[in-house]
């Protein structure tokens, strides 16, 4: 009997947050016959792109069990600065590039405040989230940059063989970090760190480096999906991605990666990001005002983590 | 070498002692010199009503903070408080002082749901009270039906326009809630359980302390902070906002972060937490009068964060 339940137990660690997506999905499709369509799928996953890149990295930060709070400005600020490049002239490719300089730029005086300053990622991270929106606005003057070119335009609004580009982009990121966490020594050492930064630097890891490395991709893929997003709208707001912080830890959380670092993935991240998005298109399609969704989406964050906490 | 160990050099011990409020004193000796009306009185009363609200919402904070928690509800619980109070008094017609008495209650409970996630539920501070950030917001949203609340009467107005003794309201209700604060802190039983369930929660636990208590009652206190603060907002405003202290929780827990209160807890005290207020407060406020852009007020404010606790962990890493 014991052996029987644990194993009933495991089977529910392992397929239990896939199963509540399941279950989900289906009482949408009874509820709403708008739900199942190909035109609602793709909606639901072109609109889950920004969370879902964004916290990619998250899931990175807080596997190191560290936290960062500046990715919606790094946000802003690189796609206002991508914005006035583009205005200006500069080739996309090169725009993209400094673009994404900048966010891992960002990120990089994050992870060097948190390493050698020793200052707690969540004031290092609160501190820059406060500089980088600062700047954003400061760069702007406060106003949108509006009107972008077409070929950049591309990779927000384009369609590849059926697919929209962010969905690829997407995709391929979630790929490439997922292979980056499970298939290298990059992502043992991170889950190390994570597990316990005494013992991973004493078995040779060199803690400073990773730890760093996380926020600077962290900072680089919030200024992917920031280029996503000025993109799709055609214009880069210096307000873009408030509170953003806030949809991609939730995301990480409701995927069962646990805040003390070492445990969890990006499969779990990929599947919170769709339920909470799933979520709030279930909302609207049932036409519940939209003042309810943060309170859906509190109660989702709680129950997650203590249904992840009773089967762990 | 042996009397350097016994007898820090006095100089780096009142640096680390007063390291804030030697960053206060700078910044306003600063502003001091780069404007002539900020060393008015008038002034100074304007810098400490703006900074009160916050002041009081962050000594809430603290005690999360010190037991090595955190409180990222408090914004949202203010405006479901103001709201409430606001509501129940104009539009239930239970005048304001039944509304801002159950207002205030409502504050507490929400504060005691936060302290039962994280002491029943295991959850972790941060996300238990992330997930009460987006529910409490949501219910103030669905309370107010998304628009604001008006018509609050005089009393109620009172309490964040009035003055007693040349002192606004708000400043007052800073002073008392900091006095009974720090008194619980220092001279109780109970402040010292906080202290030490935030130095080291196993080995409190195994000395007897209930430290489930002690962590229940911390969210509790920050819960009826911020109700107080958020029913001070609606006075002030003279309404109650649905989208009301929208990121308040980043400043409450810059204050005390800034007056050298330990994210790890168990170190700190609510005194530095109003320095650290005051500190913010001071910087917007002498901002201002330099004409400086409030974009830049916030790259500015960010810069003191961080370099303020580099300095903090820079002297007590040398004691």
């Amino acid at each position: 009997m014991p052996a029987q339940s644990s194993k009933i137990r495991n089977l529910l660690r392992r397929f239990g947050l896939i199963l509540s997506f399941l279950l989900l999905a289906l009482a949408l499709t009874l509820l709403s016959d708008r739900f199942l369509t190909s035109a609602n799928i793709i909606n639901v996953l072109r609109q889950s792109t920004i969370n879902g890149i964004i916290a990619i990295g998250m899931t990175y930060v807080i596997l190191t069990a560290g936290i960062d709070l500046s990715v919606g400005a790094i946000l802003a600020l690189s796609a206002v600065m991508t914005a006035n490049l583009l205005q200006g002239g500069t080739a996309v490719p090169l725009a993209i590039i400094i673009g994404l300089g900048v966010g891992a730029g960002l990120g990089l005086i994050n992870g060097l405040i948190i390493t050698k300053a020793n200052v707690p990622p969540f004031v290092a991270t609160l501190g820059m989230m406060t500089i980088a929106r600062g700047l954003a606005l400061t760069y702007t003057g406060g106003r949108p940059i509006t009107g972008l070119p077409d070929s950049f335009r591309t990779i927000g609004t384009g369609v590849v063989g059926g697919v929209p580009v962010p969905i690829i982009l997407a995709g391929a990121a979630f790929i490439i970090g997922a292979v980056l966490l499970t298939k290298t020594a990059v992502g043992q050492y991170i889950l190390a760190i994570g597990n316990n930064p005494v013992a991973a630097r004493y078995a040779g890891i060199a803690v400073h480096r990773y730890t760093t490395f996380v926020y600077v991709l962290a900072g680089a893929l919030s200024a992917l999906a920031g280029m996503i997003l000025i993109a799709r709208l055609d214009s880069a707001q210096p307000t873009a991605g408030l509170a953003y912080e806030f949809d991609a830890i939730a995301a990480v959380v409701v995927g069962g990666t646990s805040f003390a670092g070492g445990q969890g993935g990006l499969g779990g991240t990929l599947v919170g990001v769709l339920i909470i998005a799933v979520l709030n298109n279930g909302l609207n399609l049932l036409n519940v005002s939209s003042f309810y969704q943060p309170v859906v989406t509190g109660v989702v964050i709680a129950v997650a983590l203590l249904l992840h906490r009773a089967l762990r | 070498m042996a009397s350097n160990n016994s007898k820090p050099s006095p100089i780096l011990e009142i640096l680390r002692r007063y390291s804030v409020f030697l960053i206060l004193i700078g910044i306003a000796a600063v502003f001091a010199f780069g404007s002539e009306r900020f060393l008015t009185a008038s002034n100074l009363l304007n810098i400490a009503l703006q900074t009160a609200i916050v002041a009081i919402v962050a000594i809430g904070m603290t005690f999360t903070i010190l037991t090595a928690g955190i409180d990222l509800s408090v914004g949202s619980v203010m405006a479901l408080s103001g709201a409430l109070a606001a509501g129940l008094a104009v539009r239930q017609g239970l005048g304001t002082f039944a509304g801002i008495g159950l207002a205030l209650l409502a504050g507490t409970a929400v504060g005691a749901v936060n302290g039962l996630l994280i002491v029943k539920g295991k959850m972790p501070p941060f996300v238990a009270t992330l997930a009460m950030l987006a529910v409490a917001r949501g219910l103030t949203l669905v309370y107010t039906d998304g628009r604001p609340i008006a018509g609050i009467d005089e009393n109620f107005i009172f309490l964040g326009n009035g003055t007693v003794l040349g002192l606004p309201m708000p400043v007052v209700l800073l002073l008392v809630v900091f006095i009974i604060a720090a008194t619980a802190l220092r001279y109780t039983r109970f402040g010292m359980y906080v202290y030490a369930t935030g130095g080291n929660e196993e080995t409190s636990r195994l000395a007897g302390i209930s430290t489930s208590w002690i962590t229940l009652l911390v969210y509790v206190i920050s819960g009826f902070t911020a109700a107080l603060g958020g029913v001070l907002l609606v006075a002030r405003l003279w309404s109650a906002q649905p989208n009301a202290a929208v990121g308040w929780e980043l400043d409450a827990i810059a204050a005390p972060v800034l007056g050298g209160v330990s994210l790890f807890g168990g170190v700190g005290g609510v005194a530095g937490t109003v320095v650290g207020a005051f500190i913010l407060g001071i910087l917007s406020n002498g901002l201002n009068l330099m004409g400086v852009a409030s974009f830049y007020q916030q790259v500015i404010k960010g810069v003191v964060l961080i370099l303020a606790i580099m300095l903090d962990l820079l002297t007590k890493r040398k004691r």
